[in-house]
């Protein structure tokens, strides 16, 4: 039975990115496939350089040129293809229709620019406003992401605000155009725990109130339950489950999301029990194998033997779907 | 802010202080000083005149009296100890008088005033000349980098960091003035019109305007190389990497990422902030500049202030010497404090306090 789905507002599929370093040309994602639906939200989570980032930035058009680039795969964003797009094409998209906020407010702002002149920037890149009509605007805007004394702020520069606030201005700009979507990338990792709660918040609020779709970008899946529909577990480049956000968190198929699982701190657990970790590291990019990557760190009896296996060096396990829209990669070691 | 730059000038007399009582002070202090050389001078020609006239061999020193040795003492002031002999050097620098040279007998305003316009010059021109090629180049060789056009232009500037400017000067000197005539050897202007004023010849009719500027052009073309090729690297290279640096900063993937043109981004939010290290050096190569080197004019014979600095020290003309001394002084001084006002300038973070 076939259904007419909509069109989903970003379709990202089989992408894969490298970048030429010096050890050689480097795949740091490597086939991954996902969809945003208009509106929707999306949590994409794993370990530092799982490549979470250079996904983001390849929607963007972002990577850093000229070593990074896209090697294949299609990024369909509203029925355009980004991946190939024009560089003067992405410019018309870039902060009118996609918003990104970024890792690190303390640099992600021009330290010799104030506040005001850099959002009203952002302003009129894409709308035939005046300079004192983008100026109240841009007022409005922190006033919506809640800093206090907006207008008088505007003429202060990032030094003089404190990293929350930055953020703040970060979101504020990201969501002046009015974007169909946001990427935001781990926007709170450099807050401390209370204003990360704080801008989370704020983030939802905003969200829902325009309608936007959200890609969230966290190595903390407690983050994803609140704020996202569905999660994305990244692992060493490639998606290695991809579950609604409720079955993720009952039913977890792979092991490296029940790790991840396990190790977000819980009110429940004693409080002399030690928060399990995941033992090894995220392997490095150079000599990645075919098969399962999360292998060698796997608990599961015959891991060893896979690791041996010509299995491990050569094939790619491909995804399975569990339930609907519940998939896995699959991988008997890796498998809950 | 406007606190700290007043203390800052107000810092000044006390540093100027510090460095003319221990200049002074090594002057006074070291061997073969003017009272010295004139002693010897004075003897040795009486001996030549008395080998002359008589054939025969004089005394040591006998022939000059104490009476003699006191007037000259008194002369080059070293009849009282250093400290009072600073502080009347000083009171006549306080009323702006830095004495007369010990060598020419002319005062040393006049000897420092003369080589001024060519000084001025030539400072102003390498340091418009410096920062107007090597900011553009170094933006070029940023945004280009790793092209064909960084990596010649990376060659030139850097052959021209390994070569000393006066060996430069020797061999531009040899081959266009020496081997091709078509650049003259010597002086800051032609013959036919030296020892006029510049207003004297905007406005005598007998002196062709643009004769006299050609006339400045050719003669100080090749001083010109060998004066920028000095700093010429170091600030191409440091206006490179600084540009580079910011061009990879975070902030410029928030402005493309707004939807702006990577070269507006460039120019509006890169820019400004690799300028940060160019604007720390500026006052310091102001006065640089503006003192000269006594090599570059020594080969091209330009008495210019470095020439007449170094004159004076090997001269042991301490009045000269005293007075380039705390002109050079000044001028570092003043450049620090420009720096640090254009510092301040670019960049908001930096408030003195
Ligand atoms: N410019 C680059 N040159 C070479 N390798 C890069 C570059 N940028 C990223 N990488 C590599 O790509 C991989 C993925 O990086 P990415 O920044 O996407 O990680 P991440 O999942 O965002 O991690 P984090 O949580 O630390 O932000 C890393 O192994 C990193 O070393
Ligand atoms: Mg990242």
């Amino acid at each position: 039975m076939s259904q007419i789905l909509p069109s989903p507002l970003l379709s990202v599929r089989d992408l894969c990115v490298g970048f030429d370093t010096d050890a050689g040309f480097l795949v740091a994602v490597d086939g991954v496939s996902f969809d945003i639906p208009r509106g929707g939200t999306i949590g994409i989570v794993g370990e530092s350089g799982c490549g979470k980032s250079v996904t983001a930035f390849s929607i963007m058009g972002l990577l850093p040129r000229p070593a990074g680039r896209i090697v294949s795969g299609s990024i369909v964003f509203d029925g355009e293809e980004l991946a190939s797009a024009s560089e003067a094409r992405m410019r018309g998209i870039r902060g009118r229709r996609i918003g990104m906020i970024y890792q690190e407010p303390m640099s992600a702002l021009n330290p010799v620019r104030s506040i005001g002149s850099q959002m009203m920037e952002a302003l009129l890149l894409h709308e035939p406003l005046s300079k004192k009509a983008a100026f109240d605007r841009c007022a409005e805007l922190l006033d919506r992401v809640g800093i206090p004394s907006a207008r008088a702020r505007l003429a202060a520069y990032p030094h003089q605000l404190s990293g929350g606030m930055r953020q703040r201005v970060m979101i504020a700009m990201a969501l002046s155009c009015g974007p169909d979507l946001l990427i935001a990338d781990e926007p709170t990792t450099a807050l401390d725990v209370t204003i990360q709660a704080q801008i989370l918040e704020l983030l939802h609020k905003l969200r829902e109130d325009a309608g936007m779709a959200l890609a969230l970008i966290t190595h903390d899946l407690g983050v994803i339950a609140q704020n996202c529909a569905e999660v994305l577990v990244m692992y060493a480049g490639r998606v290695v489950e991809r579950a609604p956000v409720n079955e993720v968190f009952e039913s977890p198929a792979h092991l490296y999301t029940k790790g991840l699982l396990e190790s977000i701190p819980r009110l429940d657990t004693g409080r002399k029990s030690v928060l399990p970790t995941i033992p090894g590291m995220v392997p490095g990019l150079k000599d990645l194998p075919e098969g399962a990557r999360f292998a060698p760190r796997s608990p599961h009896p015959k891991a060893a033997a896979y690791i041996a296996s010509e299995a491990y060096r050569s094939v790619r396990p491909p995804l399975v779907e569990l339930s609907p829209g519940h998939w896995v990669e699959d991988c008997e070691v890796v498998r809950v | 802010m406007r606190d700290y730059f007043i203390r800052r000038f107000l810092l000044i007399p006390p540093t100027l202080l510090g460095i003319t009582i221990l200049v002074f002070f090594i002057a006074r202090a070291m061997p073969g000083g003017p009272l010295e050389q004139a002693l010897m001078q004075a003897q040795m020609a009486q001996q030549m005149g008395g080998e002359m006239r008589m054939g025969q061999r004089t005394g040591q020193g006998s022939n000059i009296t104490p009476r003699q040795r006191e007037q000259l003492a008194a002369l080059y002031g070293y009849d009282k100890p250093w400290y009072l002999a600073y502080a009347q050097w000083l009171g006549d620098v306080v009323r702006g008088d830095l004495g007369k040279s010990f060598r020419y007998q002319k005062p040393v305003w006049e000897m420092i005033g003369n080589c001024m316009p060519v000084s001025i010059y030539y400072g102003l021109v390498t340091l418009v000349l410096t920062y107007g090629v090597c900011i553009p180049l170094g933006i070029v060789k940023a945004i280009k980098h790793r092209t064909w056009m960084d990596s010649t232009s990376s060659v030139l500037v850097f052959a021209g960091y390994a070569v000393p400017g006066y060996v430069l000067g020797a061999l531009l000197l040899l081959y266009f003035s020496f081997d091709l005539g078509w650049l003259p050897r010597r002086g800051f202007i032609g013959e036919e019109y030296e020892g006029i004023g510049l207003w004297q010849a905007i406005g005598d009719p007998a002196i062709s305007a643009p004769g006299l500027l050609w006339s400045l052009v050719k003669h100080s073309i090749l001083p010109l190389c060998c004066y920028m090729v000095g700093s010429f690297a170091v600030l191409t290279m440091l206006m490179k990497n600084s540009l580079m640096d910011n061009l990879a900063a975070d902030y410029m993937r928030t402005a493309v990422g707004k939807g702006m043109d990577f070269r507006k981004a460039v120019v509006r939010h890169a820019l400004r902030n690799s300028l940060i290290p160019i604007a720390t050096g500026f006052g310091n190569n102001i006065s640089l500049f503006l003192t000269g080197s006594f090599l570059i004019e020594k080969i091209f014979n330009i008495n210019g202030f470095g020439l007449l600095g170094f004159n004076s020290v090997v001269d042991y003309d301490y009045p000269v010497v005293m007075g380039v001394l705390l002109l050079s002084s000044v001028l570092l001084l003043l450049g620090n404090i420009l720096s640090d006002m254009l510092v301040a300038l670019v960049d908001p973070r930096i408030r003195f306090t």
